[in-house]
């Protein structure tokens, strides 16, 4: 909580991002070049555009799945350019909620487990592990589901868990990627509902999706087309 | 991550897959199933024949007529270029000898009554018993005044009981013809139980004061030796005394033999060592192919479980953490079957113990425990390293 407000939960700077290695032939190609925003605590940030834009090289980089090739990217203040991959592992784990299309829970694994595999990785005794994952699956409205496998659950009570997996942890920021990507329209509206509530308290989001509709329901967006961030504007709020 | 997630990870991702994982571990299970039972085997044959040779007497040294070669056996009708005076020196050489009885033998034919049984005269003496070969079951053993003087009593093996009197039946005291002499018997020895080569001999036995038995047959030259040594460890010493002896009546090695049961243990033993040891690395193969099996469904598993290794990457796990993940899993696939062979290969050992002498000892029971963990270890590197090394953005892309 010492934490200053100002420092930004993730900063980019200059950031360029290619692939492809030209020392053994390959042809290089720019994801992403010369990104620069910040993102601050409690936001809620859509990142939008057309598939292969450079929206998924944004999402990893944010992501800490991957490092950039030129510029900074800092979480809450670390620069991540020098850290070794189990300190990126940890970062993930301690400041950052992974949401995704495809759920990705543990088949044949209980909500609970599910829920409490980021502690695992924190290395919190099973008790512990246990309240705190059940906290928060009653908080996404599953309380009474807490035993039921993957297989014995809906599409949004599926993603519920794994909203609940993302926010186990108290992360910083919770990436979700086309969160309702894989939903019928109810259960997308519900998903919205429930990211809109935890943004009233206070979690900071950014959220990936090619839905303009979603993407109208954060307050700021990050629309990218050819590597490049071509708007970055708060949405008018009715 | 703690130790106790790691096993509940490790045993769930076995469980869910039960056929497959049984499947898999199968190869371990004959492995080291059957190397538990051929070493219990070998082990049990060795601990048969030291007994057997152990009930002979650590102690003791055995001079035979001519050359005797373990292959071919003692030679028959060799004339000892020795006599009995030898054998009295021998005995009284002092330490570490403390006493040789000569012995001799031939094949005779007994009778009493209507019945007749063709058996082995021994000419021993009172010292015979306490070789400790054979006991006495009826009656009593002839001491040295009998010895002595040549008295014309007998010790009849099981076998001669048997045949020429019947189960049941009193011998003792009775009258029974050798070679056209009279004889009486005193005692019967005890029922020996057969196996091994020659102890069934002992029941066919009619053992008689040696003095008596050179009359009776007129052999005048002993076949056997028996000198026994102070200790065990004495019987070399007493050997090359024995050997000193002979070569300075100008006899060669052609014309005796000195054996000591120890030397021709420890080279029988070594020798069923070697066949065990052979047997079991056959055996062991099937722990290599069991070791394929446990790599080859650990990379199908890895596969399988990208996306769940790219999950568990994400929200933090490390490269050690899925190393370990998959190592452990493949290790206790392999030490699970390990457990199961070693309970198998037990069973069966068991159960064979009706019909020979089977031994599982705790070095081979270990010794199994610790090559499947290193079995484990071995077939689950390369999978849990490949697990590992696995990208999370490739890795949750995976379809």
């Amino acid at each position: 909580m010492a934490k200053s407000q100002n420092i930004p939960v993730i900063e980019f700077v200059e950031v360029d991002k290619e692939y492809g290695n030209p020392n053994e032939g390959g042809q290089v190609v720019e994801a992403l070049s010369d990104a620069t925003f910040k993102v601050h605590r409690g936001e809620f940030v859509a990142i939008t555009g057309p598939s292969g834009s450079g929206k998924s090289t944004l999402l990893h980089l944010i992501g800490l799945l991957d490092r950039p090739s030129r510029g900074k990217v800092y979480v809450d203040g670390t620069e991540i350019g020098q850290l070794k991959d189990n300190e990126l592992a940890s970062l993930r784990n301690r400041k950052l909620g992974f949401v995704f299309q495809q759920f990705n829970l543990l088949a044949k694994t209980p909500a609970i487990r599910n829920v409490e595999l980021p502690l695992v990785y924190q290395g919190i005794s099973a008790k512990d592990r246990y309240e705190r994952a059940k906290k928060e699956l009653e908080a996404v409205g599953l309380g009474d589901r807490l035993g039921n496998k993957p297989s014995q659950l809906s599409g949004g009570q599926q993603q519920r868990v794994a909203i609940a997996r993302a926010l186990v942890t108290n992360p910083s920021l919770l990436l979700a990627d086309e969160p309702t990507g894989n939903l019928d329209t109810k259960s997308g509206i519900e998903i919205m509902k429930l990211f809109e509530d935890l943004h009233h308290k206070g979690v900071t989001m950014i959220l990936v999706t090619h839905n303009p509709e979603i993407a109208l329901q954060a307050d700021r967006q990050i629309v990218i087309r050819d590597g490049k961030i071509e708007k970055d504007v708060k949405n008018g709020r009715s | 991550m703690d130790v106790v997630e790691l096993f509940r990870t490790a045993t769930m991702a076995i469980r869910t897959n039960k056929t497959r994982s049984f499947l898999t571990a199968l190869g371990i299970i004959i492995g080291v199933g059957s190397v538990i039972l051929l070493v219990s085997i070998g082990t049990g044959l060795q601990s048969f024949v030291t007994k057997e040779f152990e009930s002979l007497g650590s102690n003791v040294l055995y001079i035979s007529p001519g050359r005797v070669s373990f292959t071919g056996g003692p030679p028959q009708n060799v004339e000892a270029k020795f006599d009995f005076d030898d054998v009295r020196r021998i005995g009284e050489m002092g330490s570490p000898i403390t006493d040789a009885s000569g012995m001799i033998s031939r094949g005779v034919t007994v009778k009493y009554r209507n019945k007749s049984f063709y058996g082995s005269i021994a000419g021993v003496n009172e010292k015979y018993m306490d070789y400790g070969n054979v006991k006495i079951g009826k009656g009593r053993f002839f001491n040295k005044n009998a010895v002595e003087r040549s008295q014309m009593v007998v010790v009849i093996g099981h076998k001669v009981y048997k045949e020429l009197f019947g189960l049941g039946r009193e011998a003792i005291g009775k009258e029974i013809d050798i070679a056209g002499i009279q004889v009486t018997v005193i005692g019967v020895l005890e029922e020996k139980g057969g196996g091994f080569g020659g102890a069934a001999d002992d029941n066919s036995y009619v053992l008689m004061p040696v003095t008596a038995a050179m009359k009776v047959t007129g052999i005048k030259k002993p076949a056997a030796v028996m000198v026994r040594t102070e200790s065990p460890e004495a019987t070399a010493l007493a050997a090359k005394k024995i050997k000193d002896y002979f070569y300075r009546k100008d006899l060669t090695d052609d014309d005796f033999t000195v054996m000591e049961p120890k030397e021709l243990l420890s080279s029988i033993n070594s020798f069923l060592g070697v066949i065990t040891g052979a047997l079991s690395g056959i055996a062991a193969i099937s722990l290599v192919v069991g070791g394929i099996g446990i790599a080859n469904i650990m990379f199908v598993s890895v596969t399988e479980r990208t996306r769940e290794i790219g999950l568990r990457k994400a929200v933090g796990a490390t490269y050690k953490d899925i190393l370990t993940q998959f190592l452990l899993e493949a290790i206790l696939l392999s030490v699970l079957g390990g457990f199961i062979g070693i309970l198998i290969g037990s069973g069966l050992s068991l159960l064979m113990k009706n019909f020979i002498e089977t031994a599982v000892t705790p070095g081979s029971v270990m010794l199994s425990f610790g090559i499947s963990c290193a079995v484990g270890v071995i077939s689950g590197l390369a999978p849990a390293l490949r697990a590992a090394k696995l990208d999370p953005i490739v890795a949750l892309r995976w379809e």
